[in-house]
């Protein structure tokens, strides 16, 4: 019998260990985990924009057709919030950029670092450092073709204890000489939030 | 003493139950994988060899791998697969595609992300994909219940 009272001990503290293994810990989670914390826009909304709009844009037939000789060279535009949150827009355009240079089907410009670039080319000529022949002369760059545009707006709806928000994100490419937008695509994302009976 | 044995017999049936119930309250199932592959038959015609893998008898009882396609954008290979629910409420589920070079290599490995994904009872969805570069010859579509 008292080996019996010994057995429950022992389960009690197993069934303890292993529950403790939910509570107050730090580890890694899976940086492409789809789960919602709340209707904010989140890591798994920013990979679902990026991949929906990389992989319309890299199989649309008419880009299929540009593409397929060239790489066109583009620059992306700032991205229009219209949410009312706070959202670092350049991380969803820099996510698009980076997988449209990766598919090896575009090449792209970077306004945001003219600064250092000009910084470096006046040392490169002025400085007297740098051997003239290698040095990079100013006025070589190549121009754009085609702006990147992007429109990021949020519908919220609150009924009782029901919270719905509703994202649209869309992407167009402009041709910059004739204006024309060569390509458009948009990703909904809709994120419910209902209040439990308990819950804070 | 047969007594006792019968005790031990059941606190031991105990200690499993309580572990295995700690141990599935933070884990993930694994779910149902299916992959496609593109190759050539000898009159020159593209294929795609199929297979599907369940690894989670639970998801199995409530989707359906229906079919696989593919297709060529230029040199892009891009994926369909169609999915029919089995139960009859609304299940929501988290799938991800992987491509694969044809050598079988993985291509940009480890940056893939789950999508939600919500079925309607009895309904049947296609999700799609297009291989991040013209290497794509080979895609995996893993689906599993949200975490």
């Amino acid at each position: 019998m008292k080996f019996g009272i010994k057995m429950i001990l022992a389960a009690a503290v197993i069934g303890s260990l292993s529950l403790s293994g939910c509570a107050s810990t730090i580890q890694y989670g899976d940086a492409g985990s789809a789960k919602p914390l709340s209707t904010e826009f989140g890591s798994s909304d920013l990979q679902q924009i990026a991949e929906t709009m990389v992989d319309s844009m890299i199989s649309f037939p008419p880009m299929v057709e540009l593409t397929s000789s060239r790489r066109p060279v583009v620059t992306v535009d700032k991205v229009k919030n219209k949410t009312m949150q706070h959202i670092d827009t350049e991380s969803v355009t820099d996510s698009i950029r980076a997988k449209l240079i990766r598919s090896g089907k575009f090449r792209f410009i970077d306004r945001t670092t003219d600064a250092q670039t000009v910084e470096e080319l006046k040392i490169q000529q002025d400085s007297g450092l740098v051997d003239k022949k290698s040095a990079v002369k100013f006025g070589q760059q190549i121009g754009a073709e085609f702006l990147l545009t992007s429109n990021f707006s949020e519908i919220r709806q609150r009924a009782g204890d029901t919270t719905d928000v509703y994202y649209k994100f869309t992407m167009s490419l402009k041709n910059l000489k004739t204006g024309i937008l060569e390509w458009s695509d948009e990703k909904e994302i809709r994120k419910v939030f209902k209040r439990g009976t308990f819950g804070g | 003493m047969k007594n006792t044995g019968n005790l031990i017999a059941s606190n031991v049936s105990a200690i499993a139950l309580i572990a295995s119930l700690g141990l599935t309250g933070c884990s993930t199932t694994a779910g149902v994988e299916t992959t496609g592959k593109t190759s050539w038959d000898e009159e020159g015609a593209r294929t795609l060899e199929k297979k599907v893998v369940f690894n989670n008898s639970g998801l199995k009882g409530d989707i359906e791998i229906v079919d696989a396609k593919s297709a060529l954008a230029g040199d892009i290979m891009k994926a369909q697969v169609t999915l029919r629910s089995k139960d009859s409420d609304t299940i929501p589920f988290q799938y991800r595609f992987d491509w694969y070079d044809a050598n079988g290599m993985e291509i940009n490995s480890g940056s893939g992300s789950w999508k939600p994904l919500i079925i309607y009872g009895r309904e049947s969805k296609t999700v799609q994909s297009v291989a991040p570069d013209p290497r794509g010859r080979e895609f995996k579509l893993k689906i599993r219940e949200p975490d």
